[in-house]
């Protein structure tokens, strides 16, 4: 008998110590080991036209993200989960800061796509407490937009994020957001805009998404959680959502829905973002990404 | 192999006065870096020089010994070279009252 082309490459996926913690969809779109480099993840960098004073201030803050050994002062290199490095995206020192990564590419067929990622996050350790409460969120975001020839002309943006504090409590819970923030000119060629679509307002709660994560003991202390999300690009539905042992329901689930842009066609970016609660650097590492779709 | 490099713009339209630094950029995996300042606007008087700093932590920061004139006219760049540096980079300085410099940080980081 001869087995199937996709039993083929799921055994060889299984055998490869890298993959074998994945669940790929047919295709691997991309599989970013940071041992390899930055594998294209970079610096959100807001619009602007004739200065950059006209950047929006919520994407002014971003600075490029890092490859890291998760370096500790009392220790000394964590490292990844395996290999050295993990990308690191940093907040700045100010409560409500925040900080994004991303990978800007463009779909080849409307199908589904699988987000895996490893991740764990931890604040500053400059001071001798657990700081679990210092961290605001963890998340993640698509930004989509259908074909140039697609009957349906939408941008679609779909986001999640772990709220882990706000204010001091620790929240620990998965929302998304579907409010669309109010798009602005940017410059005087008419070209350009913006919209503040990671603004703080709008968050709602998945339902039965409370979730505790594993933290650890003291502020330098990491563990790595796995994170799954499902979406076809067909209906422009979000289909899944897992970390760790947990299957969330995206029964209520939306995402960010825009009329078509005249030149993002066929647009599949993703984003990594990370927010502090308090005045300390919050950080969100990565290790590693599978995107895969079924083409 | 090829060689990892990056270039990480690590501040961006950042008004400086006073004591000023560039956030923390963790680059263990670099042996050479070189930091580059460009003025975005002309200085409001005399921005005067900036150092290199290491960190153990990327929290306690030391001098590094590399010292560099901070640009004075809009469009200007300045820069340093840095080598042997551990992980953790960051350039610092202390304008003198009343001068501030609008800044473009940007490292270039070589295995």
């Amino acid at each position: 008998m001869t087995p199937d082309r996709h039993e083929i490459a799921s055994a060889l996926r299984l055998a490869d110590p890298a993959l074998s913690r994945f669940d790929p969809l047919p295709r691997i779109i991309a599989f970013d080991d940071f041992d390899r480099g930055f594998c294209g993840w970079t610096q959100l960098v807001g619009n602007y036209e004739d200065t950059l004073d006209a950047m929006h201030p919520g994407y002014a803050q971003h600075t490029q993200a890092m490859l890291s050994t998760l370096p500790m002062w009392d220790f000394g290199s964590h490292g990844g989960i395996d290999g050295s490095y993990a990308l690191k995206i940093a907040t700045r020192p100010q409560a409500g800061a925040r900080n994004v990564a991303i990978k800007r590419l463009t779909f080849r067929r409307r199908g589904p796509i699988r987000l895996e990622f490893y991740f764990t996050f931890k604040p500053e350790a400059n001071e001798l407490s657990l700081s679990e409460t210092d961290v605001r969120s963890v998340g993640f975001l698509y930004d989509l937009q259908t074909g140039d020839r697609d009957g349906d002309a939408w941008r679609i943006m779909p986001h999640l994020r772990f709220l882990n504090a706000l204010n001091g409590e620790h929240v620990q819970k998965w929302q998304f957001k579907r409010r669309t923030e109010p798009f602005a000119p940017v410059g005087s060629a008419n070209k350009t805009v913006t919209h503040y679509h990671l603004a703080p307002e709008g968050w709602e709660d998945i339902a039965g998404g409370g979730q505790k994560l594993c933290y650890n003991e003291i502020p330098t202390k990491v563990n790595w959680h796995y994170c799954r999300f499902d979406f076809d690009l067909a209906t422009m539905q979000a289909t899944g959502l897992a970390c760790n042992d947990r299957e969330l329901d995206l029964g209520g689930f939306d995402s960010m829905r825009i009329p078509a842009m005249r030149n993002l066609w066929c647009m599949l970016n993703l984003a990594f973002f990370v927010e502090t609660d308090v005045d300390k650097r919050a950080s969100l590492f990565i290790d590693s990404v599978c995107l895969s779709g079924d083409f | 192999m090829l060689r990892e490099s990056q270039a990480a713009v690590v501040a961006r339209n950042e008004e400086w006065r006073g004591a000023s630094a560039t956030e923390p950029y963790e680059a263990g995996w670099a042996s050479e870096a070189i930091v580059f300042v460009r003025a975005l606007k002309d200085a409001v008087g005399a921005p005067g020089r900036a150092r290199v700093e290491l960190s153990p932590d990327g929290m306690h920061w030391v001098a590094e010994g590399t010292e560099f004139p901070l640009p004075v006219r809009a469009g200007e760049v300045t820069f340093a070279r840095v080598s042997h540096f551990g992980t953790w980079l960051r350039i610092a300085a202390d304008l003198p009252e009343g001068a501030a410099l609008t800044v473009l940080v940007t490292w270039h980081l070589k295995a």
